[in-house]
């Protein structure tokens, strides 16, 4: 059987499917000796107690992350708490010498079979609640915590509903070789992930828990979206040399990560590297520049708000690690899919259009302004930038300014030393922004194109929405035209501008993006070698044509063909 | 013992999150709290049991008897009839 979904990370994987989904618990009759009831009983009500607090936890950090979905584990205690239930389990267990484990089947059976005879699809619904406790207490019941990815015995392919930030942190990378999941676009959080690690990954398959099996050998092609089950020896073949080709063409890309970035006739292009927080050396290799640190993730890892010498001290790593080159630190961009447990924030019908980035930090000034201190005080070790995210208006970049001014002052104050002449500068991804390009130029120092949230809101498409995803377009010829706009704004004001989205690090659009102007070209690490040599492929010339031509095609459709045609 | 009869008027029954507030009504007092299906004629239930209640199956439009024992029965029954007929908020 073969799998359609979104090839988001390219290279091929053979192995074992790890499911990762709920306990799985077989349970045998048993009994135990008269007069050890009181011992039994109280593993009963100690695990009842132990499940009551797993689901506490989980519905207070839901509820922090503005999650709707809490309800169902309230439903969960419910019926953890039912009266019947407990006093099934009770009577097994004192008057049958029922071991707990099958006491519990027992008496969640009894439920699920009156339940399941229901003609009702909201009581059928409960049936997989009851299941869903009745696994929880069989888990606690035997001392096993709930499944993450970060303790996997042997190499797998995980296949998931969904891959949260909080399993993708914890996920061991020497294990995971293909990631699979039923939800999830090009530009979501497990899709970025798997192409930080190189791991081949498909994302969006519906039905993907249920069509594939714990266990099962399949093969997964990250580049055409595929996944095949009960694969057949030629199948495997086929793919093995995919495997080694891929393999191969990575190697011959690895040669150029050393290079200095040039188009074929000797222009120069820089390259960044987009991070996380916690910064190796090994991040900066081919790179001369950092486009793009994203601080969130100091504050996702973290049970606390990070004080500001938590953060000065991460800051300053990195720009040690950097070695001289420039760093661009972004300051909080949470809110929208991204969320706090030690910040709740309230739910909102559309976060990706609320209160998300700067517009929360204005909210939130001591925690805006412990960042900045932060990243002035990191300044002083070596070169730095601010950049802020989700800007809108001209009003935004004065009021976030504002703040770094403040900062600046509160850190005189304590004689702290920083970059006096620090440089700030914003992400063009909201389109009210891009539009007024010169006007922002004449107010900042830089500029970077986030095109993953700036397709998102010119093309009014949810990008963590699978079903919408061919409207998520970012070759149309609208977002070329508007990036187009961008660079030559800055550069009509010799204002610098960079890309750190995405399409940066595409090497289909590095003969468009040249062509459009751009000379500051930022990614995730593992783009770097590809980047470069797409864009030695190319005169400056050629590239300035191929931009030409693709600005005034008429749909994304062409501009892969045109793109397509200018590779041969 | 205080027991009276009523409809479900609501459009979902006594499921889901009706059926949650019915139970989390019934465990408010101290009395036993009983449901019975009259339409079905069946036997009296727990009312303080969600999984025993979505077990009756009690869709909008059945007849039932709720009933109370103990120190607080009228007060229960009384309380859990109101909200029935309130129709949940729907």
């Amino acid at each position: 059987m073969q799998l359609k979904g979104n090839g988001v990370s390219g290279g091929i994987a053979l192995g074992k499917v790890y499911l990762y989904k709920a306990f799985q618990c077989n349970v045998t009759a048993g009994t135990f000796k008269q007069g050890e009831e009181q011992h039994y009983l109280q593993q009963w009500a100690d695990a009842k107690t132990a499940a009551q607090a797993e689901l506490e936890e989980i519905i207070r950090s839901m509820t922090a992350a503005g999650n709707d979905k809490a309800k169902i584990f309230t439903a969960h205690i419910e019926i953890l708490q039912d009266e019947e239930i407990d006093e099934l389990v009770t009577n097994a267990i004192r008057d049958k010498q029922s071991l707990p484990d099958w006491a519990i089947d027992c008496a969640f059976n009894e439920f699920i079979e009156l339940l399941s005879g229901a003609n009702d699809l909201l009581i059928a619904e409960r049936v997989a609640d009851l299941r869903d406790v009745r696994a929880r207490l069989l888990r606690v019941l035997k001392g096993e915590k709930e499944k993450n990815l970060s303790q996997l015995s042997e190499q797998v392919i995980v296949v998931a509903r969904d891959l949260l930030p909080s399993d993708t942190a914890t996920l061991d990378r020497s294990k995971v070789i293909g990631i699979v999941t039923e939800v999830g676009g090009a530009t979501s959080h497990s899709a970025i992930l798997a192409r930080g690690y190189r791991i081949p990954a498909v994302l969006g398959v519906p039905g993907a828990t249920d069509s594939l099996q714990d266990g099962t050998f399949v093969v997964l092609d990250g580049t055409s979206g595929l996944v095949l089950t009960e694969p057949t020896d030629d199948d495997v073949t086929t793919y093995k040399k995919k495997q080694a080709d891929y393999l191969a063409q990575l190697a011959a890309e690895e040669e150029f990560l050393h290079k200095d970035a040039a188009l074929r006739c000797g222009q120069r292009i820089k390259i960044g590297v987009n991070l996380g927080n916690k910064s190796t050396p090994e991040n900066f290799v081919g790179s001369d520049f950092v486009g793009l640190l994203r601080t969130e993730f100091l504050y996702m890892g973290s049970d606390h708000m990070p004080t500001e010498q938590e953060q000065y001290e991460a800051y300053k790593l990195v720009v040690e690690h950097a070695e001289g080159r420039p760093v661009t630190l972004r300051t909080l961009d949470v809110g929208g899919d991204k969320t706090l447990s030690y910040l709740p924030l309230p739910k909102e019908d559309n976060p990706f259009l609320g209160k998300r980035a700067v517009r929360l930090c204005f909210e939130l000034p001591d925690l805006f302004k412990t960042q900045l201190r932060a990243a002035l005080r990191a300044s002083a070790a070596g070169p730095l930038q601010i950049m802020f995210p989700m800007v809108g208006s001209i009003d935004d970049v004065r009021r976030a300014k504002a703040f770094v001014e403040e900062a600046k002052a509160e850190l005189d104050a304590r004689g702290e030393a920083y970059d006096k002449h620090i440089r700030l500068g914003v992400m063009i991804e909201i389109p009210s922004i891009a539009a007024i390009a010169d006007l922002v130029a004449k107010e900042v120092d830089f500029a970077s194109i986030g095109t993953n949230d700036l397709c998102q809101y010119l093309c009014a498409v949810d990008r963590m929405n699978p079903d919408i995803s061919d409207y998520y377009q970012t070759f149309s010829p609208a977002l070329i035209r508007v990036i187009g706009q961008i660079i030559e704004q800055f550069d009509a004001q010799g204002k610098e501008v960079s890309m750190c989205g995405e399409l940066a690090g595409d090497a289909r659009a590095a003969i468009l993006l040249a062509g459009l102007g751009l000379r500051k070209f930022s990614m995730s690490p593992s783009s770097i070698a590809c980047v470069k040599q797409a864009l030695s492929r190319f005169t400056l010339q050629e590239a300035q044509q191929a931009a030409a031509t693709a600005k005034n095609l008429a749909t994304q459709q062409e501009v892969f063909d045109f793109l397509a045609s200018c590779g041969k | 013992m205080y027991s009276k009869q009523t409809t479900v008027v609501n459009k979902a029954g006594l499921h889901a999150r009706p059926a949650s507030e019915f139970v989390m009504k019934a465990k408010s007092f101290t009395a036993d709290v009983t449901v019975r299906n009259m339409d079905k004629n069946g036997a009296a239930v727990n009312a303080k049991s969600i999984v025993r209640l979505l077990g009756e199956g009690l869709g909008t439009g059945t007849k039932i008897e709720i009933a109370a024992e103990g120190a607080d029965e009228k007060a229960a029954v009384d309380a859990l009839v109101a909200l029935v007929d309130s129709g949940f908020g729907e």
